[in-house]
């Protein structure tokens, strides 16, 4: 057959690994393996309850097939962490002689288990936890977001973190991590998410957005980026935080003239030269770096899409600022086999936060390569001086005549300029996903989740849970059981999937008389379960959506947005 | 400084003979601002008493805008309890300054600090504050700045001796190679080779010398994205690195780091990838070809089929290919990664052939 597809890890009896690298073993996989291509349709196994024995993918229960022996620390906890990892993949309970598994050798989500681990992380925390002093809204966030996932109704809540969060506010606006502590934009961040989480005028009114607006505009650097706190490190992080500020509370974009970016600029406000800075954030490798010049990781590749999914419709924003062919390229090096995670950086350990940090991306990607074609304001090279990447990067690649992964080489290497190129080809759509989704359900649920009586999602196996993964594990399992296409221009919200709870207040449509500048932010992400590949878990296993920019779900967004767009902007001013 | 003087600052700890604040007389002054938890506080911490203690009267000193010694030694408490405490930190930087203290002292104090908070953030931030205040004193001795780029590189080596990739270090490593001019100094690219050596899959290393080698501002294009191709790159230097890192690829041949600092060079000097097609070929032998029916396993027998010994050589030979309008053996090495040699990114590989269908 010419193409396997994407689903080429066709289903198969599980078999014993083979040992490694004698030629023998070698010779044998390559006769597996030509018997699998002959396989030419995606066979759906989810009626074939009779079945005694699991069915696995050998590409999850073996090493991968190319192996070398040039021993260093790095492939050594590699190999050590993809044989742990084997022993919760292979579908055999010898691990854990009580976790249920379906036929596809999966464990189900241990709902219940993690809801309580959840409660617990909001309630009175013993004294070990003061390390976490300057930290408590992530926890707030964490475990209220996870929660939401799961399906609970967080609205119990609302009172205590009312008066929670009014005791972390300062005069001078922000929150930081705990009463008389500065304000951060982390933190910041972290609260007014978990406002929105638990909903309700009361609970946004606990903002006080005329000062936030000042100190967000404290914070605000001549370069472009922010500060995260005053006096604090300039990185992506804080412009990603200060963007879903912005944006969620409908602040005046106005620049103030105490803010150390002010220049007298009538037309620079607090998102002029966001993208600039997230763009030389951009690494030779194609993954994004916390400030500029350093190595790219994960957690910041997320950042960076989510300010330029802020500034703009993702299928301009991100192809005008970030070399794209290189992005995903890095980004679809951070799934391993046979983990089926992510990793944070090249030549790093799997971990089971990289399934929102990195998993995150690609519903951003997907609506970039998928979006509406860019318009021609948005044009590379249209005159707006070494914006973006001109004259040899992704929007090259993404705009010029020979719009492949190879043409960031071919036409730097003759050195000519985006601008003079015609619309000839673009990258193509992403139709059938840029990452291996069963190989990433697969790691959550069997590796992820802590099956004792503890509860809570963890790093991998033989790390402890704690409310950071359960958050960002289920985001990636949340991205992975679901698609998402972004439309390119507002309009009335869609039916969310069917876990997506609706009550009045996550239901408000959007004022008609949005003056918000920032209109595609109206744009209706609409999300259904994912339903083309195989699909390994139970329905009752499903998690709901969160928004692929604001990490909380589409009805929160729109809730809160609705809520201080009525009250009409610039009104704090 | 005197040794007295330095315990009034440094290690001199604070509190009574109880270790109460309360009960030491040089706190007798300050009012501590106690706070309460409101009612039904989410996540609410039970902090030990010394801890609640000391932030109490962090809370006064602060509110006063005090600088002294005193609040020195307090934060010194409260951040070896609590080494995550951003509030404090920026607090202590305020002290260091109004009292204009030694920079290198603090820097000392602050190593043993780092050593024992490998994974702390605030304390690189802390240490950058501290190098922005003193290189000014420094900047116009060459001699200053190279012992001072010594002993920071010292520190940075034992911190990295600990943990290879820590990413706050190597962040900081990158600020101080700017901000100390470090580009062309032979110790630095010494310290990363070494580094590489050890472990030639440690991609923060890797990172680095891009970074030492491609944005050194003596020849760098100010602004030049780190994707692109930049004039101003000298072709030995493209040379000397392409040299360099296939010597590298040769000994672990699936190892990323190498692959993606190849390409970067590739493109940074603006060189056709296919002037690298006879080393990437080394590492994808019979592409396409079955293992004939007579031939016998073993290794090297004839009639054996394809063998990849590398996933990402068999990646850029399917760009190479492109580049050179062989389209169909560029999809070809991109079927094969997505069948066999890569399954777990085979969307990435299919996207990578439809690339290949819109761009002829």
């Amino acid at each position: 057959m010419a193409a396997a597809g994407p689903r080429t890890s066709t289903p198969q009896r599980r078999r014993p690994a083979p040992a490694i690298s004698s030629p023998s073993s070698k010779i044998r996989e390559i006769e597996e393996d030509e018997g699998e291509e002959e396989t030419d349709k995606v066979v759906d196994f989810s009626h074939a309850r009779t079945m005694a024995e699991p069915v696995i993918p050998d590409l999850f229960t073996q090493l991968p097939p190319v192996r070398e022996g040039y021993l260093t620390d790095t492939l050594d906890v590699q190999l050590e962490t993809a044989r742990e990892c084997m022993k919760f993949l292979d579908g055999l309970n010898t691990r854990e002689p009580l976790v249920t598994r379906n036929e596809h050798g999966v464990p189900k989500l241990a709902r219940d288990r993690h809801v309580r681990f959840l409660h617990m992380a909001l309630g009175n925390l013993p004294g070990g936890f003061l390390v976490a002093d300057a930290s408590r809204p992530w926890f707030l966030y964490w475990s209220l977001s996870a929660l939401v996932m799961l399906g609970q109704d967080v609205t119990s809540y609302r009172d205590g973190l009312i008066v929670t969060a009014r005791s972390m506010q300062n005069d001078t606006g922000g929150f930081g991590g705990g009463g008389r502590q500065l304000s951060h934009l982390a933190t910041t961040y972290a609260v007014v998410l978990s406002l929105a989480l638990v909903g309700g005028g009361e609970a946004y009114d606990v903002i006080d957005r005329k000062a936030m607006w000042k100190w967000l505009n404290s914070l605000k650097q001549p370069d472009g980026g922010f500060q995260v706190c005053l006096g604090g490190e300039e990185d992506i992080r804080g412009a990603y935080c200060a963007s879903v500020i912005i944006t969620l509370l409908r602040l005046p974009l106005d620049l103030s003239p105490e803010s150390p970016a002010y220049t007298g600029d009538s037309n620079a406000n607090l998102f002029t030269g966001v993208a600039d800075y997230v763009s030389r954030c951009q690494t030779f490798e194609g993954g994004i770096s916390g400030q500029p010049n350093v190595e790219a990781h994960g957690a910041y590749a997320f950042c960076a899409l989510g300010c330029l999914a802020i500034l703009d419709h993702p299928s301009r924003s991100i192809p005008r600022y970030l070399d794209v062919p290189r992005l995903v390229s890095w980004l679809s090096s951070r799934q391993y086999a046979p983990e089926g995670g992510f990793s944070g950086r090249t030549n790093k350990l799997v971990d089971g936060c990289y399934s929102h940090w990195v998993g995150g991306c690609f519903p951003l990607i997907e609506a970039c390569l998928n979006g509406n074609p860019p318009s021609d304001r948005h044009r590379p090279g249209d005159g707006d001086g070494g914006v973006g990447r001109v004259g040899g990067g992704g929007a090259l690649a993404a705009d010029g005549p020979a719009a492949t992964a190879t043409t960031t080489t071919t036409a730097t290497a003759t050195a000519t300029t985006a601008s003079s190129s015609g619309r000839g080809g673009r990258l193509p759509p992403a139709e059938d996903g840029l990452f291996h989704r069963e190989g990433l359900i697969r790691y959550i649920l069997c590796c992820c989740q802590d099956t004792t009586k503890r509860g809570g999602l963890r790093d991998k196996p033989g790390k402890g849970s704690d409310a950071y993964h359960s958050c960002y594990v289920l985001s990636g399992l949340s991205s992975a059981q679901h698609q998402w296409e972004l439309d390119d221009e507002p309009r009335p919200p869609l039916a969310e999937s069917p876990a997506e709870t609706k009550d009045a207040e996550t239901s408000k449509i959007p004022s008609d008389q949005d003056i918000d500048p920032e209109a595609h932010l109206e744009a209706v992400w609409a999300v259904l379960p994912y339903l083309d590949g195989p699909r390994v878990f139970d329905n009752d296993d499903c998690v709901r959506p969160i928004h692929p920019i604001y990490a909380i779900p589409q009805g929160s967004v729109r809730a809160i947005r609705a809520y201080f767009g009525e009250k009409g902007q610039g009104v704090v001013l | 400084m005197a040794a007295e003087l330095k315990k009034e600052l440094y290690g001199g700890g604070v509190g009574g003979e109880d270790g109460k604040l309360s009960t030491d007389p040089e706190w007798a002054d300050v009012e501590p601002v106690v706070l309460q938890e409101p009612e039904g506080a989410l996540a609410a911490i039970a902090y030990p008493d010394d801890y609640a203690e000391a932030m109490a009267y962090l809370r006064a000193v602060m509110q006063a805008k005090e600088h002294s010694p005193r609040c020195l030694r307090l934060t010194e408490h409260i951040i070896e309890m609590n080494p995550a405490h951003y509030t404090v930190w920026l607090y202590r930087a305020a002290n260091v300054f109004a009292l204009n203290l030694p920079i290198l002292d603090e820097i000392t104090w602050l190593n043993e600090v780092a050593l024992q908070n490998l994974k702390n953030y605030q304390i690189w931030h802390h240490r950058h504050l501290l190098v922005e205040n003193y290189h000014p004193l420094i900047a116009s001795d060459p001699a200053a700045i190279s012992a001072f780029a010594a002993s920071e590189r010292a520190f940075i080596a034992q911190m990295l001796s600990e943990d290879t990739k820590n990413y706050h270090v190597w962040s900081y490593r990158s600020y101080v190679v700017s901000k100390l001019g470090l580009f062309d100094d032979a110790d630095e690219l010494a310290a990363i080779e070494g580094l590489i050596d050890k472990d030639v899959r440690n991609n923060s290393a890797w990172s680095h010398r891009f970074f030492l080698v491609f944005s050194n501002p003596a020849y760098a294009t100010p602004g030049a994205a780190a994707t692109a191709y930049d004039a101003g790159v000298p072709a030995e230097v493209v040379d000397r690195e392409i040299e360099y890192v296939t010597g590298k690829i040769r000994l672990a041949p699936q190892n990323q780091s190498g692959w993606n600092y190849l390409r970067g060079v590739m493109v940074k000097g603006g060189r056709k990838l296919a002037s690298v097609e006879g080393f990437v070929s080394e590492f994808v032998i019979r592409l396409g070809e079955e293992r004939s029916e007579g031939g016998k396993e073993g290794e090297g027998e004839e009639g054996e089929g394809e063998d990849v010994l590398s996933t990402h050589a068999l990646d850029l030979l399917a760009e190479i290919y492109a580049e050179k309008g062989e389209k169909e053996k560029a999809d070809l090495s991109l079927r094969r990664l997505g069948q066999k040699w890569d399954r777990i990114r085979v969307g990435y590989w299919e996207w990578r052939r439809k690339c290949l269908e819109v761009g002829a």
